[in-house]
């Protein structure tokens, strides 16, 4: 007698092990194909340029209140991760996620993605991309033509932030991200490094705050 | 509790429980290769399972993370010819290292024999290991279960291995009852 | 002289054994590990502990010389197992001083046997890594594969080997 229970009880608990399996989604595929045609990320630009737009955006910041203190992207709300992904956010309004640099904004991009929300994208290189492109974008000095396009389109954008452009750095010292590869005059692109070192974005923002008025 | 202690503690079940199968004397654990007495295949996979579903069920719901127990690595060939040494071993000696203490304890002298045995090749294995010991550490695949191997669920490992043991199980009770204990 | 437990219902007690020892001790139950301790440290005793401890595949086994079993985990199992057994034996009066062997043979073949088929497993259980009890019972519960292969090895080999010891237990 017992030992037929124990074996009812083994079946039960052995097989009703699978059901509790997660099959590999489509909700992964989904993703997956997302992240592949890079539609999970914008640039600081387009951000900048929603921003200006005045386009509906729930921008939110995902590092320290601290940090969110010191500086933030003008309109964003500063969140942590755990509220995040709990809270109940409308789902009509498209959210964009930033941290310091990528991996805590993607990682959040994921679990909201998860969650069911469907418009949603994060900045690509976070607060560091938007210092070194939008508030304190920088010109090197030895820029070519269509870099100073580029430079001048962004300046547009950098003083409607309140934002600083420079002119005249030296090469080696921009603040390098994805936009630094294949830039620049064929002489410097051809060295050992694409130019700059990255800076980190603490010391970008320092910058920042060590301006007085 | 100390995990000395705990040890101990562990292995007076683990030695009560194995005497009390019988699993001490060798005429007996012997039998499940001349399929007169299918005993080891039950024990061995009746604990099997049940540690196994435990141990998925409470790593489910969160009583035990799976993650911080010791699963030993895979060394595919090294561990196939072990296995194959072992099992040729096992029907000599009528007993493996756990039983051998178990008959040790209870007064039976083949087991203290297979001990004495256990340790002899070990230490000839140790003399000699400078020399295999590349084999030894060949195809090595470092921690991986079935579920990772077969690119199934781990809930579905587990149903499999239950499924495969109660159909050993429902074998060896037609194969007992044919031959008688 | 009290009958045999239960096969199934002894097994999934010990199966309740070991999942203890995933969630106390973070480990399953094992056997050859013990003696492979006590291997070390009787070769240490032999040849003396500096020249023990060069030996690649006895170093492990002896981080406090020749006192190391006393901190061996698996050690300390193995006492446990053996005291468990000997007080269910005693409780049940299944105690016996005998040398159990087939009807045919006498007991030094016996021995022999014994002795021989241990060497050949102790080998085997050092190449993969453990036992039955080992590998076979706690790496099996884990679904870990090397522990499945050797199941499934020495289950064969054993069916294999088992006419050619017909002599030894029929």
């Amino acid at each position: 007698m017992s030992r037929r229970l124990l074996a009812a009880v083994a079946l039960v608990l052995g097989l009703g092990a699978a059901a509790t399996d997660v099959a590999p989604t489509a909700a992964s595929a989904r993703l997956a194909a997302d992240i592949a045609a890079e539609r999970d990320h914008i640039t600081a630009e387009e951000l900048a340029e929603r921003i200006m737009n005045g386009r509906a955006t729930r921008l939110i910041d995902l590092r320290s209140e601290r940090e969110f203190a010191a500086f933030h992207i003008p309109t964003a709300t500063h969140a942590d991760i755990e509220t995040l992904v709990a809270a109940d956010l409308p789902r009509d309004t498209p959210i964009v996620l930033y941290s310091e640099g990528a991996p805590h904004a993607a990682q959040a991009w994921v679990l909201l993605e998860l969650r069911g929300y469907d418009d949603v994208t994060f900045l690509r290189e976070g607060v560091y991309e938007w210092i070194a492109r939008i508030h304190e974008p920088q010109l090197a000095a030895d820029a070519t033509p269509a870099e100073r396009a580029d430079f001048g389109r962004r300046a547009v954008m950098t003083r409607w932030f309140g934002g600083q452009p420079h002119v005249g750095v030296p090469r080696a010292e921009l603040a390098a991200g994805y936009w630094t590869a294949g830039e620049g005059p064929p002489e410097a692109r051809e060295g050992a490094s694409a130019g700059a070192a990255p800076r980190s974005a603490a010391s970008l923002i320092a910058g920042i705050r060590r301006r007085g008025c | 509790m100390s995990p000395l202690v705990l040890a101990l503690v562990l292995g007076l079940a683990f030695g009560a429980l194995l005497e009390a199968a019988g699993l001490g004397r060798a005429r007996k654990l012997v039998g499940q290769f001349y399929f007169t007495d299918l005993t080891v295949l039950k024990v061995l996979f009746s604990a099997l399972v049940t540690a196994m579903i435990g141990a998925f069920w409470l790593d489910r719901l969160g009583v035990i993370d799976l993650r911080q127990v010791y699963i030993p690595e895979t060394f595919v060939v090294p561990q196939a010819l072990g296995g194959v040494l072992f099992g040729a071993g096992l029907v000599l000696a009528g007993l493996c290292p756990g039983t051998s203490c178990v008959a040790a304890a209870t007064g039976r002298r083949d087991g203290l024999a297979v001990m004495a045995g256990l340790v002899l090749g070990i230490v000839v294995f140790n003399a000699a290991f400078v020399r295999i010991r590349g084999f030894h550490e060949s195809t090595a695949l470092g921690t991986v279960t079935l579920p990772e191997a077969l690119h199934i669920g781990r809930g579905s490992a587990v149903a499999l291995v239950t499924l495969m043991a109660c159909g050993a199980f429902a074998l060896a009770e037609r194969l007992q009852t044919g031959s008688g204990q | 002289m009290r009958r045999d437990a239960d096969p199934y219902l002894a097994g999934a007690g010990i199966g309740l054994v070991l999942l203890a020892a995933y969630a106390f001790a973070g480990r399953g139950l094992g056997a050859s590990g013990a003696f492979a301790s006590a291997a070390a440290t009787l070769t240490a005793a032999a040849i003396g502990t500096e020249q023990a401890a060069a030996m690649p595949a006895v170093a492990d086994y002896l981080p406090s010389g020749l006192a190391s079993p006393l901190s061996d985990w698996l050690v300390w199992e193995i006492v446990g197992v053996a005291v468990g057994a000997f007080v269910s034996a005693w409780r049940a009066g299944r105690l016996a001083s005998v040398c159990e062997r087939g009807p045919g043979i006498r007991p030094a073949t016996r021995i022999g046997a014994a002795l021989a088929g241990g060497a050949v497993m102790g080998v085997g259980a050092k190449l993969a890594r453990g036992c039955t009890s080992g590998q076979g019972l706690s790496g099996g519960a884990l679904l870990s594969v090397g522990s499945w292969i050797f199941i499934v090895a020495a289950f064969a080999a054993a069916y294999a080997c088992a006419p050619l010891a017909r002599r030894l237990w029929r």
